[in-house]
């Protein structure tokens, strides 16, 4: 008899754990608790509005280090040339290029949660979309500063151009260079009008709940947006067609950033699969950095914790693990097929990434990338925390800036020529590398306070598609298609 | 046309709103005397409206198209503007495989920069022009705008209240 009633008080455990009531999905579902749109306009506003001394604090400091980082030493480095930069003989590409890779990869982050979940209907996407977008956007500025540092002579950068110089010559086309000017211009050009779109009717939103000069701000951003049929017709087609195509644009820029280096014979960069693998590392990075900046902005900004909640850490927290896997997988096969070639100068190269004096960062880059997302993730509680989000998605963009430096200077440290090996150190790069990282932080501080970071009207929409239905004695969340 | 009134309706929801529209076909309106604003994508089918036209795939394909030809005059014609030939390396004068990075850039390039001029197009945006519009709808109201009789002001706005409109008043212009 005991042991019936202990089974039926399993039973009936197990059953009320089916049964969740509808407050039990509120909680847990933004799609699920909708307030009034109103209200949630207001929520978004004020998020902007409400600025402490600690915000202003943050942002002095980090302009203080845009200014010195960035401003002076650049100035110092076109003053002085190059070659206060540590890149030379054998190793001529370093930080800087470490750094466009980085940032790029940073960037890819945007389109894959905006457009790929867009594209798959993953409706967890809504409330961040814009806050990975605008990731998307302020990365590839940086990537462009770092190219352009790179460049060292940056006023001419305009002979890359398509068009003919004075005597009629054009810039070749089939040249690598172009093939990554053209790819990040057009990456750049279509993230930004990516994230332009959808952000009308919330500029129209804010236009009619703003006085001043936000007010004015606005008004000219919002470009007479009124909501008509016409209006919504023009911009779902526009970003259905921006949803579709940006993805393969996206896929082009980190495969065309590949190719500047698997296109060479060197040892370690000649490989077929540097295409898909620095797109899978560049998803890394990038998840890695939207997971920071949700728990930052949900952590720090007012109102967030109602558009931000651990269902979303859980989920994105999912997509890093499978992301860290097949970068696993990527950098395994890379790895293998390099080892068992067998040619005398890759296998000197693998063993200094192992055990040179960089090792460390070759082992660690394992750990950050590999071992401490595999660890951490597979934990729904864990993924769902979000400090512990934020330190893992720490620690994956330190592995992937680590990979990106093993991959570039220190594999340039040694080549088939021993009397050339020179371990790379960094000089200039340093201060100017920290001060692209302090732009971007700052840019995205900025833009917290003058752009609607939760897309209102998608949310609205998603909730108004979500619903409760009962099946039997189980409640479940159910999705209507709207468009 | 001198003796026609520009009303709008806002209502609180979607179902009254389509309501509305199809009250005001039996009350002999058409639907272009008729515009539905909302502060979400509110689909035709929801409200029962015919499809709205959109030029904005049609210019993507011709940006796109544009795209491509530019790409060809880049990667194929510009090769052979030279009076002598330049070559680089062992490469082929117009190489098959970088010639098709380059088309495909500059193709997806102009096709995203035409969807999203195609936007601006079709919209007739940026517009700064004193508008018919009511900031309820960035609410989440509905608001629909009708051209009806002067005569008939009264019985379009009875049937409107009727129907679940928070208000009905005269539409007026206004910079947004």
């Amino acid at each position: 008899m005991a042991e019936y009633n202990k089974k039926a008080e399993n039973d009936h455990t197990k059953a009320e754990l089916h049964n969740h009531g509808e407050e039990y999905f509120r909680e847990k579902h933004l799609m699920l608790d909708p307030l009034p749109r109103g209200q949630m306009n207001e929520m978004v506003m004020e998020s902007m509005h409400t600025t402490s001394w600690k915000f202003w604090a943050v942002f002095a400091v980090l302009s203080a280090i845009v200014a010195y980082g960035l401003v002076y030493t650049w100035a110092k480095m076109i003053m002085e040339g190059l070659g206060i930069a540590g890149v030379n003989r054998p190793a001529y590409w370093g930080v800087f290029l470490v750094n466009t890779v980085f940032w790029i990869g940073i960037s890819h982050a945007g389109t894959f949660i905006s457009a790929i979940l867009r594209v798959f209907k993953a409706e967890f996407r809504r409330p961040f979309t814009r806050a990975a977008e605008l990731m998307t956007t302020f990365g590839l500025v940086q990537a462009g500063f770092s190219i352009f540092m790179h460049l060292g002579r940056v006023w001419l950068f305009y002979w890359l151009m398509p068009y003919p110089n004075e005597r009629m010559l054009w810039p070749n086309m089939h040249s690598p260079l172009t093939w990554d000017l053209l790819a990040i211009t057009t990456y750049l050009l279509s993230s930004t009008m990516y994230l332009f779109l959808p952000l009308i009717p919330d500029l129209a939103m804010a236009r009619d709940r703003s006085t001043g000069w936000r007010k004015t701000f606005y008004k000219t951003l919002a470009l007479g947006f009124r909501g008509t049929e016409g209006e919504w017709t023009h911009l779902r087609n526009a970003m259905n067609i921006f949803a579709f195509a940006i993805i393969p644009v996206m896929f082009s820029v980190h495969t065309i950033v590949s190719w500047d280096f698997a296109a060479a014979t060197r040892p370690g960069w000649n490989s077929t699969i540097f295409g898909p693998y620095f797109v899978v590392g560049a998803l890394h990075s990038g998840m890695g950095a939207v997971i920071m900046v949700l728990a930052v902005v949900r952590g720090t900004m007012k109102n967030m914790k109602y558009f931000i909640r651990p269902e979303h850490f859980e989920a994105i927290g999912k997509l890093m693990l499978i992301i860290s896997m097949t970068w696993a997988y990527f950098f395994f096969n890379d790895y293998m097929v390099q080892w068992y070639g067998g040619d005398k100068w890759t296998h000197q190269l693998l063993h200094f990434h192992e055990a040179g004096p960089l090792g460390w960062m070759w082992f660690a880059m394992l750990i950050f990338n590999v071992a401490i997302p595999w660890a951490v993730l597979w934990n729904r509680r864990w993924r769902s925390t979000p400090w512990i989000a934020f330190i893992v998605g720490l620690l994956i963009n330190v592995g992937m800036w680590f990979e990106r430096y093993i991959i570039i200077p220190v594999s340039l440290s040694i080549n088939r020529m021993p009397f050339t090996w020179r371990l790379y150190e960094p000089g200039v790069e340093i201060p100017l590398g920290i001060g692209t990282l302090a732009f971007f932080i700052l840019l995205y501080m900025a833009a917290s306070r003058l752009i609607p970071l939760v897309p209102v009207w998608e949310v609205q929409e998603g909730q108004m598609a979500h619903a409760l239905k009962k099946y039997g004695r189980e409640t479940v969340v159910t999705v209507s298609e709207l468009e | 046309m001198a003796d026609n009134i520009s009303l709008l309706a806002v209502f609180p929801d979607l179902e009254p709103a389509a309501d509305a529209i199809e009250q005001l076909r039996a009350l002999g309106l058409t639907d272009n005397h008729m515009n539905v604003i909302s502060g979400i994508p509110v689909t035709e089918a929801m409200l029962g409206r015919p499809s709205q036209w959109t030029n904005v795939p049609r210019l993507a394909a011709g940006g796109a198209v544009l795209g491509f030809l530019g790409a060809v005059f880049l990667t194929v014609v510009v090769p052979y503007l030279y009076p002598y030939p330049i070559q680089v390396g062992p490469q082929a004068f117009v190489p098959g495989p970088p010639t098709v990075v380059i088309l495909f850039e500059i193709t997806m390039l102009g096709m995203l920069l035409s969807t999203f001029l195609g936007v601006f197009l079709d919209s007739y945006f940026p517009n700064y022009r004193p508008m018919e519009y009511v900031k309820e709808v960035s609410d989440g109201k509905i608001a629909v705008f009708f051209i009806c009789p002067e005569e008939s002001k009264e019985k379009f706005t009875k049937a409107m209240t009727a129907l679940g409109a928070e208000k009905v008043e005269v539409a007026e212009v206004e910079h947004l």
